[in-house]
């Protein structure tokens, strides 16, 4: 038998981190942890009032796909209608306080083209947000090689990634608003629908943007040599969790607010 | 600290330094990734054919959670590395999302009384 009381190589005995990660990246970890169930609350919440409504009526919103095709020009066709597209989809019930309005029909706009394309911008939208996630990794790679250089470059991109983004919710808020919907009011169908539209995609775009922010100052640190001296590139490693973590919300939100 | 002026292994096992240590860090390469980027864009590209060749319902909901889990899962353990990580770390992080599950089971049998609202 040992004298000491305590035997320093077992896993919780202090002296040596239990899950061999730095204590920065552990509560990065853990902060993520708790930033999921906020999300969670949100998502969750957001579902339990989507289905206190009905969905619209489907017979007819079969009839108004073969009325309006893949990219028909919406401007030209309710051209003469009172209150345009919103106003039409208003007139054939499609768009009622009663019912949740079909996704559809309210994200169908693309910038550049007056046609229905439904569903087609958030893809694009979706798309920006993987790809700047792949970018992430790669520069999470490359700092685990300590390659400065290729750091430097897949950084970059995911920032111009992110800006992309946020660039494209700022277009598809602008279009949203633009037509009527507020957070008080919703042209499209039930109030909460707008409402929670914004507040989500808000909470989601903001985690956007200070992921971002983090991106540009850990971008400049590498430019400056910062984690050449320091021997490791785990800050690059650590915002790039938080980074993935803003793609993995997406991923939810476009599957409760844009599918479902 | 002690170490000023001296240089600190930060990677050093036997006196351990909680304000520096870190693991040696070692690339897993990037094949993995791009596969796991392939296999996002697939999923995304069926979420959008399933919305358009399916009927609503509640059949197609749960296709597309399970669909955003699956994608979840693959970030989680390809594009953040959960993957390499030790067993008691994925388990803290993994298990207490349970809590979800039962805030989704709470809110389905309240769902009966948020229909009454009518906000």
């Amino acid at each position: 038998m040992s004298n000491h009381a305590v035997s320093t190589n077992s896993t919780w005995a202090g002296g040596k981190s239990p899950f061999k990660v730095s204590y920065g990246k552990l509560m990065m970890w853990f902060f993520l942890l708790s930033d999921a169930f906020t999300f969670s609350s949100l998502l969750v919440g957001y579902g339990a009032v989507r289905f206190s409504f009905p969905s619209v009526d489907e017979t007819e919103m079969a009839a108004l796909r073969e009325e309006l095709p893949f990219n028909t020009d919406v401007h030209e066709m309710f051209h003469h209608h009172e209150g345009g597209f919103v106003g039409a989809m208003q007139e054939k019930g499609l768009f009622a306080e009663t019912h949740w309005p079909a996704p559809e029909l309210v994200f169908n706009h693309f910038p550049g083209t007056h046609g229905h394309l439904p569903l087609m911008f958030v893809s694009l939208m979706t798309f920006i947000l993987i790809m700047s996630s792949v970018t992430m990794v790669l520069a999470v790679e490359a700092g685990q090689r300590m390659d400065k250089k290729k750091v430097q470059t897949f950084m970059l991109w995911t920032i111009v990634g992110g800006l992309l983004f946020l660039g494209c919710q700022a277009w598809e808020w602008t279009k949203f608003i633009g037509e009527g919907a507020k957070l008080y009011t919703n042209p499209f169908g039930p109030v909460t629908f707008a409402a929670l539209f914004f507040l989500v995609t808000g909470f989601h775009g903001f985690h956007v943007l200070s992921g971002v922010v983090i991106n540009i100052i850990i971008y400049i640190n590498v430019l400056r040599g910062t984690y050449e001296k320091r021997g490791h590139y785990e800050m690059v490693e650590k915002t790039g969790l938080y980074w993935h973590f803003v793609d993995l919300v997406w991923v939810f939100v476009f599957t409760f607010f844009y599918l479902i | 600290m002690a170490h000023q002026n001296t240089p600190v292994d930060i990677h050093d096992e036997e006196n351990y330094d909680p304000t520096v240590w870190v693991p040696k860090a070692h690339s897993h390469g990037t094949k993995g990734l791009w596969k796991t980027f392939w296999i996002l864009l697939f999923l995304t590209i069926l979420d959008i054919i399933l919305y358009f060749m399916m009927d609503p319902g509640m059949l197609r909901n749960v296709i597309f959670i399970v669909l955003g889990v699956v994608k979840a899962a693959f970030i989680v353990y390809s594009f953040m590395h959960l993957t390499f990580e030790q067993k008691g770390l994925k388990m803290s992080i993994v298990l207490p999302m349970i809590f979800v599950v039962y805030l989704i089971a709470f809110l389905l049998t309240e769902a009966d009384y948020l229909n009454s609202l009518n906000w």
